[in-house]
């Protein structure tokens, strides 16, 4: 509970916060600290410098554009998120992810790049990330540097982010009439996930793609790929999604902890897929989505 | 053995208080109202960011004041428990509410809740039973089972749709 | 001893009193609640006194190993550490802690520190005195501490076989209590029932209800005087005292406990006496006051958990009509790695022999073992939980099994209405009760039969509907002298409690009392029982906050456990009032020139009924009293000192060891509660649709503090139910020693709880009351017993208090399995 010693620096731009993670080899970003606080109060990782960018303009921002797509600075915070009636518009998911996340107290601090960054496998964003294809745009020594969701997330707690950089900002692709799922199976409501699955699917009698990931099973979130493969091309049925959604966990090997043993993981893991399509089909032609605690 | 590090001078405004302090930098802002400021309604009942025991008002939000650094609070606005109802005995509508309706039992978690309520009716004069419960789900009680405070926070509703604003 | 009627009395008639009215069951708002309100409680981290250190636990990381060596140097090097204390000098600064249990158990050393082993994760091994919190613990982790690990034992039945590793090498192997408890003649019922519906397993889980606020303590050890003072959070500061004491050498009388506000206690603030211990050593060894805070993963891992109980080979012997004899069981409770108050829980259980119903013939095979696992306390419900829990069980399994309906079959072997007082196998004396009207009235609050519709147009819809029904007791106000069926030897029987009530030197009354609340509102209700007495109002009586061993008054069992309150402390103080009233009277009599039989006390005066305008204050009286004595007659003022002191004793004997029989606890509150679940049949997961707890307690003094005792009890019995858990890995190691990891029910976990009552007064308590704070965790029952009902057919029984989705999970895919379904009828 009582911190070790550390030093603490707040910049006053994005170049100063680089300036500083450059110069000193144990910084790390700190943005709301709803998840570093805690690593610090167990001594879990030796940080010689916070370097707090939570107050940064150029870091939290919603700009929502006339196509829909949209790019959230990486210190915007659940509660922001949540209030986004144009985010919501545009990116309804993305927001109801944000609105479910934990409670009140932390939304009104926790970071969509934080949590990102973070990159447990239960973390509510990098599977929703990587099946709406989001660009993560890091800021570094040379500048921006894009990096799609899909390779942004490299293992536990690890992501493409290097020493001397920080996530700058995720830009979501216009949804065009796609309808997204995201379900998860939870300990408890709005807490720790079992199983989470995002379903991003375009068409709407036949599918014309899909991306089916999955969180919870892995270091990092998983594609579905015999799932979406069995989908892509055929009907926007419950049959054809159930008989899809069934393979969902084949080959995965989830971990195994005091909240679920990994056998039933992968079993949820194939029940949140098929949630999350049929959730992603109901709302292909309206771009509706839901974002279900219980699933 | 780790030095204490430097300090830093924040400027923060706690129940309408402006106060220019050194804190170091590990230091949480918990443990600032509670130890450096004395204010002792502020209480610490987990170690990991889950009871809500510690929530303060910061800057309009309500956040739990062990997951923030003291130093994150330079140039905000705090308010504890201790900034409702009027001098040492005076208790508001809130409180009040609570009270009557036997919304607290041991009070550890007690002002942590209150103040969420305060914060809650503030930009949601009505809410519904749901709404109430989702708000209270970062603020552990293990003694009332939540019925009382949910009772408690819908009589301070009702109790402030009298009030003319 | 029988009443011409030829019926058995249990208990000397006890005189009711018949003041109670004006302010006794009414929903008085709480004097607690201002300074609670406002964060102007006193809890122990509050308090601070001149010259503290502060205290960090270092603690072993290993559930099971030697103490090679520990090494200090470094922390005490560093500047503003003020002094160590390591388990080597607590073994020979303290006697090892008294042993409750008999030998070879009672052999047992029990130190404030490991000396020379560890036995569970997170046992203390040293202590770090510093000028800072922050200093405490940085220079904490510079204390080396060199083990070497031991094997480890987890299981708590395993744990006896010869094979596993023994903890306490005095006792020789890891059984803290073997006993037979054996009541009727269940052979006999075995053989002539006609139906021996048979439970291979049942288990009840390690939880804790996790006060909010952890354990602490401000400790001084103050040279001049030879007085420790223990400014804690300790919810039984007589029975800390009475361990604390012999350990260090110091008399009960040198030792000052004191507390105001408590964050919850719920039984698991009461074996904190060794780590209350650890802070007194090091206070004199460091000439200073010692605070300590407990962390939260402290708290989960190294205070109390609530006992753990698995129950094999059970055998319940039916009638065809429906009637249950009775069963058998070998039950064993796993008490972790040091007993503390066990094995105490050994025979608690046998408060509720048969549970809500009239079986005549019960044998339980008790054994309490020891394991590698944090010890436990006890928790709320305290070993009648588990047994009752078990009782459920058994009557749903058999009404399952032998198609009898869950009410009928419950409504056909509860005690019934006219029985009480109800002799149970064992000799309790079940004071009152309705629990057949309880039941229905669970059912009528949650709309039982439109559920089963909803039940029935649910069927395939991938969502199954649930309905369950959990009964239970809270039994009362204890007579500890069932510890000797435990250990004969052991000096202790009856219960008790002080209450000293007064007027002041203006004539303020006041009110101290030997119990230390955490919530449960005995300052308001002991003003209510004082008002009603002095005929005053709740407002003028001043009920001393919290406990105080100087200040207030206190008896050998004084704290605040084991759902007495409303019997023993408001018992204590209406005798005090009752003896004020008494000189009030007296006093006032004298100075009205009148006869005592015209005197009334009403609006806070002493008056002439016949006259009202002939009145005098309460400050009348005392300034009498105090300051102008000469003027009172020298009898008179020879017998009265307005200073009223009462020690409320149930009418207790001494329980027969041999038979184990007896009359343990005075009073026996019960509840019953219904619930309805949707459990997802491809997760398992389990929401709680609609909750309903009856509740009967005697006279309620103060109904809304009662029912916000039941909403408490509920939430935590949900919370254990579906979402706490301890769990250990094969190394001992708790896996969730947080609560990110344990997850205490929140607000959207714990539904709405309807709460409906009936009221049948106690016939044995001053009062009519009878205690109830605990609850007897009906919730447990309830929630398995709805998750049994939405169940396919064919489907393992539910086996375990604790069933979060994988689990349920397991039991919904257990009907299309070809496996055991954890019972057999045998049929004649």
């Amino acid at each position: 509970m009582l911190l070790a010693a550390t030093e603490y620096v707040r910049p006053a731009s994005v170049e100063e916060a680089l300036d500083a993670l450059r110069a000193n080899a144990g910084a790390r970003v700190l943005a709301g600290g709803q998840t570093l606080i805690n690593v610090l109060k167990h001594r879990a990782a030796s940080v010689a410098l916070l370097v707090d960018v939570s107050r940064l303009a150029e870091l939290r921002f919603i700009d929502v554009r006339g196509d829909g797509s949209a790019t959230i600075g990486a210190a915007t915070t659940y509660a922001e998120l949540e209030r986004s009636a144009e985010l919501r518009a545009a990116q309804p998911v993305i927001g109801e992810v944000a609105a479910g996340t934990v409670d009140r107290q932390v939304r009104a601090r926790g970071t969509i790049g934080g949590n990102a960054c973070f990159a447990d496998a239960a973390s509510n964003y990098p599977p929703l990330l990587v099946a709406l294809d989001a660009s993560m745009e890091i800021a570094g020594p040379g500048g921006r540097r894009s990096v799609p969701a899909a390779e942004f997330f490299l293992g536990l707690y690890r992501t493409a982010v290097e020493p001397g950089e920080l996530l700058a900002a995720i830009t979501l692709p216009p949804l065009s009439g796609a309808g997204v799922g995201y379900r998860s199976l939870q300990i408890a409501a709005d807490s720790w996930a079992l199983a989470r699955a995002v379903a991003w699917v375009r068409g709407s009698a036949t599918i014309e793609a899909a991306r089916v990931v999955l969180g919870c099973v892995a270091g990092t979130p998983v594609r579905a790929a015999a799932t979406e493969a069995l989908l892509v091309g055929g009907p926007a049925s419950a049959e054809a999604v159930s008989a899809a959604a069934a393979v969902a966990g084949e080959g995965l090997e989830p971990p195994s902890d005091v909240h679920a043993s990994a056998g039933y993981r992968r079993e949820m893991a194939a029940v949140m897929a098929k949630r999350a399509l049929l959730d992603a089909i109901g709302g292909a032609t309206h771009s509706q989505t839901t974002t279900r605690g219980g699933g | 053995m780790a030095t204490e590090g430097a300090v830093h001078a924040i400027d923060v405004t706690v129940n309408g208080t402006s106060h220019t302090l050194a804190v170091p930098a590990r230091r949480l802002l918990v443990h600032f109202i509670r130890e450096t400021l004395g204010l002792r309604g502020t209480h610490i009942g987990c170690d990991t960011g889950n009871c809500g025991a510690c929530s303060v008002i910061c800057d309009g939000q309500l956040i739990k004041s062990c997951m923030m650094l003291a130093v994150q609070a330079d140039g905000c606005e705090i308010e504890t428990i201790e900034s409702l109802g009027e001098g040492m005995d005076g208790l508001d509508p809130i409180q009040e509410a609570f009270k009557e309706h036997h919304g607290l039992q041991c009070g550890y978690c007690t002002p942590g809740i209150v103040l969420n309520a305060k914060t809650l009716l503030a930009e949601n004069p009505h809410p519904t039973e749901a709404e109430i419960r989702r708000a209270l789900k970062g603020n552990i009680c293990r003694c009332t089972g939540y019925v009382n405070i949910i009772r408690s926070i819908e009589a301070a509703a009702g109790a402030q749709g009298e009030v003319t604003r | 001893m029988s009443t011409p009627t030829g019926e058995t009395t249990y208990y000397p008639e006890v005189e009711q009193s018949e003041r109670l009215g004006a302010w006794s069951g009414k929903s008085v708002p709480r004097k607690e609640d201002k300074r609670l309100l406002k964060g102007q409680g006193a809890f122990v981290d509050d308090l601070w006194m001149h010259r503290q250190g502060h205290v960090h636990f270092v603690r072993s990381p290993y559930a099971h190993a030697r103490i090679v060596s520990i090494d200090v140097s470094r922390a005490e090097a560093v500047p503003g550490v003020y002094a160590t204390l390591t388990g080597e000098e607590v073994g020979v600064l303290q006697q090892p802690f008294f042993q409750m249990a008999p030998e070879p158990a009672g052999l047992m050393k029990d130190y404030c520190m490991a000396v020379g082993k560890a036995r569970y994760m997170g046992e203390p091994v040293a202590c770090v005195l510093a000028e800072s919190a922050e200093l405490a613990r940085d220079a904490g982790a510079l204390v080396e501490v060199v083990y070497e690990p031991l094997e480890v034992v987890v299981d708590g039945i395993a744990t006896i076989e010869a094979q596993a590793p023994v903890l306490h090498e005095e006792i020789g192997s890891n059984v803290a209590w073997h006993g037979l408890y054996d009541f009727g003649d269940v052979d006999w019922a075995l053989e002539h029932a006609d139906h021996v519906v048979r439970i291979d397993r049942l288990h009840f889980h390690r939880f804790s209800s996790t006060p909010l606020e952890t354990t602490g303590a401000l400790v001084n050890w103050d040279p001049g005087t030879g007085v420790v003072e223990f400014r804690s959070n300790n919810q039984m500061p007589m029975f800390a005292a009475m361990f604390i004491g012999p350990a260090i050498g110091l008399g009960i009388d040198h030792m000052q406990f004191s507390s105001q506000d408590i964050g919850g206690g719920f039984g698991i603030k009461i074996t904190s006496y060794t780590y209350l211990t650890a802070l007194a050593l090091l206070s004199r060894k460091a000439g200073r006051p010692v605070k300590w805070s407990e962390s939260r993963w402290e708290h989960l891992a190294a205070s109390a958990h609530g006992n753990e109980r698995t129950f094999l080979d059970i055998e319940v012997p039916v009638m065809s009509d429906g009637t249950i004899l009775g069963f058998k069981v070998r039950a064993f409770d796993d008490a972790g790695a040091y007993l503390r108050y066990e094995p105490l829980g050994a025979v608690i259980w046998s408060q509720v022999v048969p549970g809500n119903y009239r079986f005549k013939h019960v044998r339980v095979d008790y054994t309490e073992t020891l394991t590698n696992k944090c010890p436990v306390g006890p928790n709320r419900g305290y070993s009648r939980l588990q047994h009752l829990w078990l009782i459920e069980r058994i009557v749903d399994i058999v009404a399952k099994e032998l198609n009898f309906d869950r009410v009928a079959l419950r409504k056909l072997n509860y005690v019934q209405p006219e029985e009480f007082p109800y002799e149970t196998p064992n000799g309790c004396v079940y004071d009152s009760g309705d629990y057949p009207a309880m039941l229905d009235l669970a059912l009528e609050l949650i709309d039982h039969d439109a559920w089963r519709e909803r039940q029935l147009a649910s069927a395939g819809s991938g969502k199954r509907i649930g309905i369950g029904i959990g009964s239970t007791l809270d039994s009362g106000t204890n007579n500890f002298g069932q510890s000797r069926i435990i250990n004969s030897a052991l000096p202790f029987s009856g219960n008790g409690e002080a209450a000293v009530v007064r007027l002041d030197l203006y004539g303020e009354v006041t009110v101290t009392i030997g119990t230390s609340p955490q919530g449960q509102g005995h300052e308001t209700t002991a003003a209510q029982v004082t008002a009603d007495i002095l005929g005053c109002s709740p407002d003028q009586v001043h009920v001393v906050a919290g406990y105080n061993k100087a200040a207030n008054t206190y008896v050998g069992f004084s704290g605040t456990y084991a759902s007495q309150f409303a019997v023993t402390g408001l018992g204590a103080v209406m005798g005090a009032a009752e003896r004020l009233r008494g000189e009030i009277v007296k006093v006032g009599a004298c100075m009205l020139g009148a006869e005592e039989s015209d005197i009334e006390l009403a609006d806070g005066f002493v008056r002439l009924a016949a006259n009202p305008e002939a009145a005098i204050p309460f400050i009348g009286i005392a300034a009498t009293v105090f300051a102008n004595v000469a003027e009172l007659p020298g009898e008179l003022a020879d017998s009265v000192t307005l200073n009223c002191r009462y020690v409320y004793r149930p009418p207790f004997t001494v329980p027969d060891h041999e038979t184990k029989r007896g009359k343990l606890t005075l009073t026996y509150a019960s509840q019953v509660h219904a619930a309805v679940v949707e459990v997802d049949d491809e997760t398992g997961q389990v929401t709680i649709l609609d909750y309903a707890a009856v509740d009967e307690c005697g006279r309620k003094v103060n109904p809304k503090i009662v029912e916000g005792q039941v909403h408490g009890a509920t939430g935590h019995g949900i919370g254990a139910a579906l979402y706490e858990t301890f769990e250990y890995d094969g190394d001992g190691q708790l896996l969730n020693a947080t609560f990110g990891d344990y997850h205490a029910a929140t607000s959207l976990d714990v539904p709405h709880i309807r709460t409906g009552e009936i009221e049948c007064p106690s016939p044995f308590t001053p009062n009519g009351a009878k205690g109830m704070g605990e609850g007897g965790g009906a919730p447990l029952s309830t929630i398995a017993s709805a998750i049994e009902d939405a169940l396919p057919v064919g489907a393992h029984i539910v086996y375990d208090t604790h069933n979060n989705s994988e689990r349920v999970h397991e039991l919904l895919r257990s009907a299309a399995q070809a496996g055991p379904r954890g019972v057999e009828v045998i049929s004649r």
